[in-house]
């Protein structure tokens, strides 16, 4: 799932689409938070002004302290975005009045002030607008606005900034989890309808690699919709088309070309036959009999090279079964060791053990039988054969090696090309071709060389399980004679 | 045994026809799947053959046809194919057989043999003989004259077919197909050492041969 290009694509939309949101969330915290800091500035330069103007006009007298004491607390209460306190005493706002010799002369808040008036006697306050105070013992510090009343004392109000920090931090809360789940929404938006247009894309493969060797007649599935994917399973399906067509005017052309040569040879072959019946004539026999092996070449040449051509536009017909390879080596050795030995060749098999694959068995049984003829045809006596059978990673790999004299030089780079064929070779070169066409058609492909010590070496690797190749089906085949 | 052969090209007609009837069947030939429904119809015939292409007709809609009409007789496909049709071995498994041109004539006949085999009941044999030499199937051990053979477990298979087919020829495609199970031509005479070999063994110290290779043909092992 985490290669799949649906979780690639959400992913990356998911960041780009979280950066965004997380900027328009930003500036509209920030936008808030000072839009509150104005509105505190704002009350508290009203109040200073309201308290500066009391404090004028109350009489320097006794009960001067008590009278500025009470419109302070009373504007305390009044203090914006004021929060519910646990604390029944009130910390978050205090007023300070200085002497002209600045000492603490009035002091209306928690605590005696001495903090207070250090802290401000430390910072310079502007008289123009309010600004943050630092006091000793609060973790949060003040908005503190000043005024000079016309005595030449100052007054001070001070607000905390705990009840605006709280509002904000609730907002910003409230923001975060507004924007995650904006954002994890966003994610399954895109995931999903991404994934659904993948899932077409995946459908299509699955259709188009189930379209084998053997199978042409299938075709990729197609939505209604008029989108790319439709489109591109369309393509797919013309060119499908088109594919089954040659393949069917190939098929056609080889199978009329077999037909047109094989029934005068089977009537050639029955006639030579029949006028062997009760002639016992060694000498007039002789002639006939030779025709018969000459005419049972031409049709195994025929079918070979028929073979070759279909392969090479990869259209050979394969009916597909499970084979044993180990088994039907066996088997192989078993029926060519005599011939072997009878020419003073030696034979072994090294091999893994059992090693199944799903291929055509009359082709596999051809092209082993073929090797095997190679060997007996080409090499002198006194030398040997190793056939190994090897499972490698999910392939059978089958290595022919003897120590005759190998591939002649000048035909080295083409082997495996039809009538290519040593000086001394007697066969019609169609022998490798034929091996190397049947394993392409499967999947595999041959490598053949001369190794280092001398001698040929054969390496087949031929997959377990070609891909598109499936145990026949019910499905059959219009059949022509 | 009647024999309804079912092909068109003239010259395959008339050697099929000649070594059929040579073989001891009655023969009727129909050109065509119009004439040979009528004929297998009308008439009750023990095995048929079948040409897969018939100028009317597809030779296997032809056989299910004939099958749906209720004529039982096993029936001998002849292909001019390279590849078997998926439906040729679905018939194959019902106890029909084919055979792909050109094709040896002792081929044809022994598969003819054995589609009729097939087809009556009979016991399987567990000993075989032929003349002096006698082979027990249940202990895979063979005697000629009473004296015991050594031979080997494929060679033992290889008589034994022979001796099955006792005076009828097999030709080596048989033998590879019955003998080794591959479908196989062979551009070397794998076959014939074999035979060879096995020739040694039976036909050794000077007694009576009795494997005897007719070339071009095949092998036979005969009482004379």
């Amino acid at each position: 799932m985490m290669h799949s290009a649906a979780w690639r694509i959400s992913l990356w939309a998911t960041v780009a689409f979280a950066c965004g949101t997380l900027l328009v969330f930003v500036f509209i915290e920030r936008f808030v938070a000072n839009d509150i800091q104005r509105r505190s500035d704002a009350w508290l330069s009203g109040e200073v002004d309201v308290l500066g103007d009391v404090a004028e006009r109350t009489p320097n007298d006794a009960l001067y302290g008590r009278v500025v004491s009470e419109v302070a607390e009373l504007a305390a209460r009044e203090v914006p975005n004021r929060q519910p306190s646990d604390s029944p005493s009130n910390d978050t706002v205090f007023f300070l009045q200085t002497g002209r010799d600045g000492t603490l002369k009035l002091w209306v808040g928690e605590g005696d002030g001495k903090t207070d008036l250090k802290a401000i006697q430390e910072t310079r306050i502007p008289a123009d607008r309010p600004t943050d105070l630092k006091v000793q013992g609060f973790r949060i510090p003040f908005r503190v606005a000043t005024d000079t009343l016309n005595d030449g004392t100052r007054i001070y109000l001070g607000l905390s900034e705990r009840d605006e920090r709280r509002v904000l931090r609730k907002l910003l809360t409230q923001f975060f989890f507004m924007w995650l789940s904006l954002v994890l929404l966003g994610f399954a938006i895109v995931f999903y309808t991404t994934r659904r247009t993948l899932r077409h894309v995946r459908e299509i493969t699955e259709a188009a690699s189930r379209i084998g060797h053997s199978d042409l007649t299938a075709r990729v599935p197609t939505s209604r919709r008029h989108d790319e994917m439709g489109h591109l399973a369309l393509t797919l399906n013309r060119m499908l088309d088109r594919i089954e067509i040659s393949m069917h005017q190939l098929h056609t052309i080889t199978d009329a070309l077999a037909h047109d040569l094989r029934s005068p040879l089977t009537a050639i072959r029955g006639k030579l036959e029949t006028s062997l019946f009760g002639v016992r004539d060694n000498e007039r026999t002789e002639p006939i009999v030779a025709a018969i092996d000459e005419l049972d070449r031409l049709t195994d040449f025929l079918n070979k090279s028929l073979d070759v051509a279909e392969a090479k536009a990869n259209a050979l017909r394969l009916t597909p079964s499970e084979i044993d390879l180990d088994e039907l080596l066996r088997a192989m050795i078993d029926l060519y060791e005599p011939s072997m030995s009878e020419r003073g060749l030696k034979v072994r098999l090294e091999s893994d053990g059992a090693l199944k694959i799903l291929a055509d068995a009359g082709l596999i049984h051809r092209m082993i039988a073929n090797l095997f003829d190679n060997e007996l045809k080409h090499l002198s006596s006194g030398c040997s054969v190793t056939v190994e059978l090897h499972a490698v990673s999910g392939d059978a790999v089958l290595i022919f090696r003897d120590n005759g004299k190998g591939f002649d030089q000048e035909i080295q780079s083409d082997l495996l090309e039809r009538r290519v064929k040593g000086k001394d070779s007697s066969g019609h070169g169609l022998g490798l071709a034929f091996v190397d066409a049947v394993v392409r058609a499967h999947g595999g492909f041959v490598e053949a060389s001369n190794a280092e010590s001398g001698g040929a070496v054969i390496a087949i690797t031929l997959p377990t399980a070609c891909e598109g190749l499936r145990l026949p089906s019910s499905n059959a085949v219009s059949a022509s004679g | 045994m009647r024999l309804l052969l079912v092909e068109d090209e003239h010259d395959i007609q008339v050697f099929l026809k000649q070594a059929l009837t040579e073989a001891g069947y009655q023969v009727d030939v129909a050109p065509d799947g119009k004439a040979a429904e009528s004929l297998a119809t009308a008439d009750a015939y023990d095995i048929l053959i079948v040409d897969l292409g018939l100028p009317d007709q597809d030779g296997i809609s032809l056989i299910l046809r004939l099958r749906e009409l209720g004529v039982r007789a096993p029936v001998m496909i002849l292909s001019a194919r390279r590849s078997v049709d998926d439906r040729v071995r679905g018939l194959e498994q019902g106890g029909d057989d084919y055979l792909t041109k050109p094709f040896a004539l002792a081929e044809l006949l022994a598969r003819l043999r054995n589609l009729l085999r097939r087809n009556s009941p009979g016991g399987e044999a567990t000993r075989l003989r032929v003349l002096d030499l006698e082979l027990d199937l249940l202990r895979r051990e063979a005697t000629r004259s009473g004296q015991p053979l050594q031979l080997t477990p494929q060679e033992f298979v290889l008589l034994e077919y022979l001796c099955r087919n006792a005076g009828r020829v097999v030709t080596r495609s048989m033998i590879l197909d019955k003998v080794w199970g591959m479908r196989i031509q062979p551009d070397t005479n794998v076959v014939d050492v074999h035979i060879y070999r096995l020739r040694g063994k039976v036909d050794g110290n000077g007694q009576q041969p009795l494997i005897r290779t007719l070339r071009g043909v095949g092998y036979v092992i005969k009482e004379r």
